[in-house]
């Protein structure tokens, strides 16, 4: 079920959380037009710690091969696709691919769209609504990866080969830095997507550093 | 071998060259990583007895415990060990006769280091201008540092990030204090985690070494995929929802302590001299909470979050990067009788932000404020500041003063036993340390048993963390070398224990013998350096206050600990030890069981 929009607001607007930031004056449900609601992974920044658990999940899910995958086991968080950032004064901020609605990386692929299959070297997997890389077309430009990391999360880095790797692929539905973040600071939600306005982890550090640490607000 | 990295990196600042080294699985199984594996290096480097602790021959070691990188919940502390610049034998037999230091962490350099490949960092050698150590993976290179000189921790942990263009370095780096030569500075990182006791950071500062930054991108492998992950499973149950750890320590950190130890007379309140402070309310957990905390801040993979930031409010309004501690609170609040919240928080930002040991300075200030109070010295010897009793501004001088190491600062710098030296009249009775290392903020009276005994035989000095029995001690020894983390571990379910962890992740099948004997090999291998450069049972001693001076409030009032008892507690101590009853000296026989000789 969707989020309603009143719960939306107040757990997810910059003031209390929220890597995507909703635009307070437009309506919801309903009168939306275009898609329907996706679920993307929403972090709580009043509730986050810093303490790295989902990067090490992420990674050691991604790595593992044994097939035992619960609980996880040792992964380095430097091959996660969610990433915490901790800034000073102490402030962490969770980031991991935001599904944006408009896909900037994709349209920073300067590979061109296939014929067969109407997609750049970067492209989003509709079915699961991930953005996905085609390894055989991909020429390794790093293109995305920048547009990524100027404009929303920045998540997007280089495999060894320079292919783009760091997107999320949501865990087949089921999030696993969600299930196991110690403090309930990341949940699994549907958003309207058209209403949400994506910031850079460095935005959102400005706009808490404002909230948690100058006289005006308290 | 499965679960260690195999090598340590070694940086000479000297030469400026650095190299690695292999490290044995018999050195793994004997002293597992941390504070244990740092202080069997320190034994083969230290091989002249009396070397000079802030000279080029002293290594300063960054040793992760064998369990940091792993997700395990609080389990990713950093051991700096080295050569204590501050403790003193009583009777040196040569000039520079000093312990063993080491001094623990936490935050997340520990991983990161694991993560580049490495088991630990050793510096040796000085450098002749500052530099830092640049590590990415098997990329190390000594850079010029003369642009950070003199910047504060907060500052710099935000001027490195920039230097080296990506957040995901960790670093670890003094405070000007240490730069100056601060004898109780501290090695910092996150610009509020410190490795504060000991004076790591001083020696770190006599190397011109103003931060290690590192990043690494190796996977962590474990010997036995399953059990690891069976362990994990039970430690992430000790933290669940309903649990103590969550519900209450979460709440208010170690600061819950507060209320907890002035209500039981256990607190260190007016230079140790009184347990119980009538001002606690003000500044405990509650107060805190509701007035000045906003956030709760986690080390890597830590499931309890102890450490808090906010924002102070009044005169002393701003952000706050380090929410009072137990340690903290009690040292600048009720041992300087200061129950000004905000003040409390202003002196803890200032303090941290020259990189200075808290539980050191609170003693060094509360020593003068009681010689001040008695009329030992006057506000010329404190360079004009009138230091009485309860105020912050005064202190807030003090601590800049000492910061700068100017005029009193330069001998407030020192130390407890130093200030006591200079000053004289008796002021010895009251000066609170063991072997020259200040007392932390656990008071003695009505607790000396087990207490005393943690003060008068930790290897660096008194200290509160070493245990106040043989078992406790080689089990905090043994948590310090895989870099556990104390506070949150003991809330880790009963069935959880570390040797299991060891097994799972690098095979050692270590029976419950041979695991606390690690921990005492440990312990005992601390202790025998220490005997070599002069220290014997004489310099386990307790200072005569607590002999003396009774409190005049809370539970314990009107009480002195008894000398001859508490000799004959040590005397059991030393017994069950396999010391020597007179000297304290580890028997040959103690040293060969444990492989030690």
């Amino acid at each position: 079920m969707p989020l309603s929009r009143k719960d939306f607001i107040i757990n997810s607007f910059w003031a209390s959380s929220g890597f995507i930031i909703l635009n307070r004056t437009e309506t919801v449900a309903g009168t939306l037009t275009g898609n329907g609601p996706i679920k993307v992974i929403v972090a709580d920044y009043d509730r986050c710690t810093g303490c790295r658990t989902c990067e090490t999940i992420c990674s050691a899910f991604k790595t593992d091969t044994s097939g035992d995958k619960s609980p996880h086991g040792p992964g380095n968080c430097e091959q996660s696709n969610i990433r915490v950032w901790r800034f000073m004064p102490p402030v962490d901020i969770p980031v991991t691919c935001y599904l944006c609605h408009d896909t900037p990386c994709v349209a920073s692929c300067p590979v061109s769209v296939s014929a067969e299959t109407g997609r750049k070297a970067l492209y989003r997997d509709e079915s699961k609504g991930t953005i996905v890389c085609d390894l055989n077309r991909c020429i390794g430009c790093q293109s995305c990866a920048e547009t990524c990391k100027t404009e929303r999360s920045g998540v997007i880095y280089p495999d060894p080969e320079g292919s783009p790797t760091g997107m999320c692929n949501l865990c087949d539905g089921q999030p696993q830095c969600v299930a196991w973040c110690p403090y309930e600071a990341l949940s699994f939600v549907e958003i309207w997507p058209e209403q949400t306005k994506y910031s850079t982890p460095q935005i959102i550090f400005e706009q808490l550093k404002h909230k948690l640490y100058t006289i005006q607000s308290h | 071998m499965k679960g260690v990295n195999g090598k340590i990196l070694i940086a000479d600042l000297t030469t400026k060259t650095t190299y690695t080294r292999m490290l044995s699985e018999q050195e793994y199984k004997l002293y597992l990583g941390g504070r244990g594996l740092g202080m069997k290096l320190l034994s083969e480097y230290l091989t002249d007895q009396g070397t000079d602790p802030l000279g080029p021959a002293n290594p300063l070691m960054f040793m992760p415990g064998l369990l940091c990188g792993y997700p395990f919940p609080s389990s990713s502390r950093t051991c700096m060990v080295t050569k204590s610049p501050i403790t003193k034998a009583s009777k040196p037999t040569k000039q520079f006769a000093s312990t063993v230091s080491y001094s623990n962490m936490g935050g997340f350099i520990g991983p990161e280091i694991k993560f580049a490949g490495y088991d630990g960092i050793v510096v040796i050698g000085r450098s002749d201008t500052p530099v830092y150590l640049f590590i990415e993976n098997e990329r190390v290179e000594i850079r010029d540092a003369q642009k950070f000189k003199g910047m504060t921790s907060n500052m710099f942990d935000e001027a490195i990030i920039k230097e080296v263009g990506d957040r995901r370095f960790e670093s670890a780096y003094i405070g000007p204090g240490a730069e100056r030569g601060v004898s109780y500075g501290s090695v910092m990182n996150t610009g509020a985690r410190s490795a504060g006791r000991g004076g790591t950071g001083c020696v770190m500062g006599a190397k011109q070494l103003k931060a290690i930054v590192v990043r690494g991108s190796n996977n962590m492998e474990t010997a036995d995929p399953l059990l690891f992950k069976e362990l994990l499973k039970t430690a992430r149950l000790s933290f669940g929802a309903d649990s103590e750890s969550k519900t209450n320590w979460r709440y208010g950190g170690t600061a819950n302590a507060l209320q907890y130890s002035s209500d039981r007379g256990s607190q260190a309140v007016k230079n140790f001299s009184e347990g119980t402070f009538s001002g606690i309310e003000k500044i405990n957990a509650h107060a805190a909470r509701s007035r000045v905390w906003k956030r709760d801040m986690a080390c890597f993979t830590c499931q309890l979050a102890c450490k808090k930031s906010g924002f102070a409010k009044g005169a002393y309004g701003g952000v706050v990067n380090e929410g009072i501690e137990y340690e903290t609170g009690t040292m600048l609040g009720a041992n300087l009788l200061i129950d000004d919240l905000d003040g409390l928080h202003k002196m803890i930002e200032i303090a941290d932000d020259y990189g200075i040991d808290i539980i050191t300075l609170g003693n060094v200030l509360g020593f003068l404020m009681e010689c001040y109070d008695k009329k030992l010295i006057n506000t010329e010897f404190l360079d004009g500041i009138e230091l009485n009793w309860g105020l912050v501004e005064p202190c807030i001088s003090m601590i800049h003063k000492i910061g700068k190491m100017e005029g009193i600062g330069a001998e407030a710098a020192k130390g407890v036993r130093h200030l006591s030296e200079i000053i004289g009249n008796n002021s010895h009775d009251f000066a609170i340390h063991v072997k020259g290392h200040e007392l932390a903020a656990w008071n003695v009276q009505g607790y000396a048993k087990s207490l005393g005994i943690s003060y008068t035989t930790a290897n660096r000095g008194a200290c509160h963390m070493t245990g106040g029995d043989i078992n406790g001690q080689n089990l905090s020894t043994l948590r310090d070398s895989l870099g556990i983390c104390s506070f949150a571990a003991s809330w880790y379910r009963n069935d959880l224990h570390f040797r299991h962890l060891i097994k799972a992740i690098t095979g050692f099948d270590l029976t419950e013998e041979e695991f606390m004997e690690t921990g005492e090999r440990i312990f005992n291998l601390e202790r025998w350096l220490n005997c070599r450069e002069g220290f014997d049972r004489d310099d386990d001693a307790l200072p005569e206050r607590f002999f003396k001076d009774a409190y005049t409030s809370g539970p314990h009032k009107g009480v002195v600990l008894d000398r001859t008892e508490f000799n004959s507690v040590m005397d059991e101590y030393y017994k069950n030890r396999g010391w020597n009853l007179i000297t304290g000296i580890p028997e040959h026989g103690t040293l060969k069981r444990l492989h030690i000789i």
